[in-house]
């Protein structure tokens, strides 16, 4: 596999590697406010997702894929809110240990490192063509 | 490789001073040829003054694009030479081809 | 120093720019891989160096070897700036730079093959 090929075959694990992760963020933004059903209960625990980088025998490349997918163990915020199905005894709910803001600005990196992946493989992509097109117009 | 481009005739053309690289140049100087023994000369003058600045033209660009593929030419410097050298070759390519049919069709003449 | 053959010399230049190419696609990709430390090719101009004796030695053995990367070598670089808590050092803007670079050096090669080779194919036909 030559380099070029080996570079679009890299961006393309990176592109797959940050649509998991803002599948992850807007999971997490989606269920910011999720709420147990029963007094007491946990709400929705907060996803994180972590990469890990593969040397790629065949390409010669590092390529990314995803680590794992694991939960956030900080500790759940709580409100009062006695009206609540969740609320103990107390009246105090406890919340999903989901930072709105964090999630946003995990979301425009996300965002970036997307669009640089996708500009490598236009590059590679057009590389490849400049090559062929040598051989044209003969 | 210049070689390669430079024996692009049968024609033996001995090398004689450059001069400025532009087509039209080529034949800056060359006296108008005229009838009798005169026109071997200062023909053949004038043909091998344009070979071999297409000869110098063609190294130029050649030395040129190496040194850019090595990473330091000025980009445009590059585009310059080769599209003179270009144009050069294409301009003695033109004549060779002229000369080579010009002979062929006096070899035809009835003696 | 004998002359060096001007399709050689852009063969081995775009070969590099290749290698170069899919190095940056691999720091893009690991951008946010915690302890990924960026690499990049060694310089065009040590390769020249290196290879201007055994030329001729690594021509045959060449195609039909499964190594990408060609025989350049593609080593971690030295960071420059604040190293960040995941030891990730990847700086995505240089990398884009680089990768325009290498846009840049890879147009002017083709084009300069290109015309080369259409200014042979002139002088040898008709």
């Amino acid at each position: 596999m030559d380099a070029l090929t080996s570079a679009l075959k890299i961006a393309a694990s990176g592109l797959g590697a940050q649509s998991d992760r803002l599948r992850v963020v807007s999971e997490n933004l989606a269920n910011a406010q999720s709420t147990g059903n029963t007094p007491g209960a946990d709400p929705y625990r907060r996803k994180t997702i972590s990469f890990i980088s593969e040397l790629d025998r065949a390409s010669g490349g590092t390529m990314v894929e995803v680590n794992s997918i694991d939960r956030d163990p900080s500790d759940f915020p709580v409100e009062f809110q006695p009206g609540n199905e969740a609320a103990d005894d107390k009246g105090y709910v406890k919340m999903p240990n989901v930072n709105v803001l964090v999630e946003m600005a995990d979301m425009s990196e996300a965002n970036r490192s997307y669009e640089a992946n996708l500009q490598v493989i236009k590059q590679a992509r057009d590389l490849i063509s400049m090559t062929i097109d040598l051989m044209r117009n003969q | 490789m210049i070689s390669g481009i430079g024996g692009i005739g049968s024609l033996q053309l001995k090398p004689e001073i450059g001069g400025t690289d532009a087509a039209t140049d080529l034949f800056q100087g060359a006296k108008a040829p005229m009838a009798g023994a005169e026109i071997g000369t200062t023909f053949a003058e004038a043909l091998s003054q344009a070979a071999s600045k297409t000869v110098n033209t063609l190294q130029n660009a050649e030395q040129v694009s190496i040194q850019a593929l090595k990473g330091d030419a000025d980009t445009r410097q590059v585009v310059d030479a080769v599209m003179s050298a270009q144009q050069a070759l294409q301009t003695t390519i033109a004549i060779r081809d002229k000369v080579v049919s010009a002979y062929l069709e006096i070899s035809r003449m009835g003696i | 120093m004998e002359p060096v053959n001007l399709f050689d010399l852009a063969a081995k230049q775009s070969q590099w720019l290749s290698v170069r190419q899919s190095a940056i696609a691999g720091n893009i990709a690991n951008a946010n891989t915690p302890g990924y430390t960026a690499g990049d090719v060694e310089p065009f101009e040590k390769v020249l160096d290196r290879t201007a004796v055994s030329l001729t030695a690594t021509q045959a053995g060449h195609l039909g070897t499964a190594a990408t990367n060609a025989g350049f070598t593609v080593k971690p670089e030295e960071t420059t700036g604040a190293i960040m808590p995941s030891k990730n050092t990847v700086v995505v803007e240089n990398e884009l730079m680089k990768a325009g670079e290498v846009r840049r050096s890879f147009e002017l090669n083709t084009a300069i093959v290109k015309a080369f080779h259409s200014m042979m194919m002139m002088a040898v036909k008709s």
